[in-house]
């Protein structure tokens, strides 16, 4: 099986590395998958959840909240401003931290447009924490059945 | 006791009270230091991803493109330097001034050419005695938490360079390699356009990423991704030159202590010897005092 490199930097960490199968992310015109030999490319992240295959068929999920995507032979490069591998997610936190940012801009109280829209970019995020983590919860108990 | 001694006594107690100070500042930057170096580190790969990822763009980009690649006729130029708040860490803040005020020279830029923004206490108070011309200083906390601090300066830049208030930006800085080691540096950051120009920085890394990539595809076009990336790298790029400059700013005060410490240490050891010397010639001398009145009487 043909792999290539997926890299995924936040200002903090080098959130993955490895060589993988097949790699989907959302983009700003829509979720696409990479597969090896893709055209390079450069687009933008937007909030939602990655999907990486790596070279043992494992299926990894990560959240991530936006930033850019290069996609150069044989590797791709994410630059995000923040990203969690969907293990170190917590439902409920994500939940919490969701919810509480939905009532915050639901009140919109003394915001200029510019709070509203990043606290809609702060909504986004952590929607797509929340499914991530969801997702994770869904397949550990699957997983867990299997066994 | 003469008063020779007790003068000595007196430089020695405060030689000691000094070398507290010392040791315990010394004390407070290196533990700084280890938080900022390990932030430093942290975000050095993704600074590293997001100039590399730019650098493969730009000279498959048509300059005209994107204002923030327009490269004209240098009329004004502005030096960002990044200095301390503080002081007490040796030659740091004059390393970083005397390194921007070179590049002056190598440019060959004239002194009414060029402005200086100051994001540190430090380095705007070593500028106005100089005389340069400061248009803007910004506040810098002592530790940077988050990119969202630096926002004003990288936005300042920005727009100045788009509205040709100046026609090339530079960032001054302190490169930090290891807690021995701080280099000043300069960083081209404005216009983007000129790559020859960025080799010999931190990370370096040749440019281009691999095989050679003759066109990439912009989605949804090169227009917008490059309006959102440019002006993120340049806040990214900054920032990480604060998170450098900060670094270096605790190993430099780190050391200079080190060094005022040892020094104490010194100082202690040659009054106490002065002491000791004093001390056994009064004893000597009031000896001498009594054993000649004992022999007169006798």
């Amino acid at each position: 099986m043909s792999t290539f490199t997926f890299k995924i930097v936040t200002p903090e960490r080098v959130v993955f590395e490895s060589a993988v199968q097949k790699a989907t992310l959302p983009t700003n015109t829509g979720e696409i998958t990479v597969l090896p030999q893709h055209i390079p490319l450069v687009s933008r992240v937007i909030p939602g959840e990655i999907r990486i295959t790596d070279a043992q068929n494992t299926e990894y999920l990560l959240s991530v909240s936006g930033g850019f995507v290069q996609v150069h032979p044989g590797k791709i490069v994410i630059l995000a401003d923040t990203a969690e591998m969907s293990h170190e997610l917590s439902e409920e936190r994500a939940h919490d931290a969701h919810e509480r940012a939905k009532k915050i801009l639901e009140s919109k109280a003394g915001m200029t447009d510019r709070d509203v829209a990043s606290m809609q970019v702060l909504v986004d995020k952590e929607m797509a924490r929340l499914k991530v983590a969801r997702k994770h919860k869904e397949r550990g108990i699957r997983g867990g059945l299997l066994k | 006791m003469p008063q020779a001694s007790r003068e000595i006594q007196r430089r020695l107690k405060s030689v000691r009270s000094i070398k507290k100070i010392t040791r315990a500042m010394e004390l407070v930057a290196a533990s700084k230091m280890r938080k900022s170096v390990s932030r430093v580190v942290a975000t050095r790969p993704y600074a590293d991803a997001a100039w590399r990822m730019v650098m493969s763009l730009i000279p498959k980009t048509n300059p005209s493109l994107h204002p923030l690649l327009d490269e004209r006729k240098v009329r004004k130029a502005v030096i960002v330097v990044l200095s301390s708040n503080r002081g007490l860490c040796g030659a740091f803040n004059l390393n970083v001034i005397h390194k921007a005020l070179q590049l002056l020279k190598k440019e060959g830029w004239r002194d009414d050419q060029v402005d200086f923004i100051t994001f540190g206490k430090k380095g705007a108070q070593i500028l106005a005695s100089l005389k340069r011309p400061i248009i803007a200083d910004y506040p810098k906390n002592d530790v940077t938490a988050s990119i969202s601090e630096i926002l004003p300066v990288s936005n300042e830049i920005i727009e100045g360079f788009i509205g040709k208030k100046y026609d090339e930006v530079c960032l001054a800085y302190t490169d930090f390699r290891s807690s021995l080691r701080q280099e000043p540096r300069i960083r081209h950051l404005l216009p983007l356009a000129k790559p020859s120009r960025f080799l010999g920085q931190v990370g370096e890394a040749p440019a281009t990423d691999g095989k050679d990539v003759s066109e990439y595809l912009f989605e949804p076009s090169k227009n917008e991704v490059l309006e959102a990336l440019l002006p993120r790298l340049i806040e990214v790029q900054v920032f990480q030159a604060v998170l450098e400059s900060e670094a270096s700013e605790h190993s430099a005060r780190m050391l200079a202590m080190r060094n005022a410490t040892d020094s104490a240490t010194d100082m202690i050891d040659d009054l106490t010897f002065a002491f000791n010397q004093a001390r056994q010639a009064s004893i000597t001398a009031e000896l001498a005092e009594i054993s000649s009145a004992s022999a007169a009487v006798r």
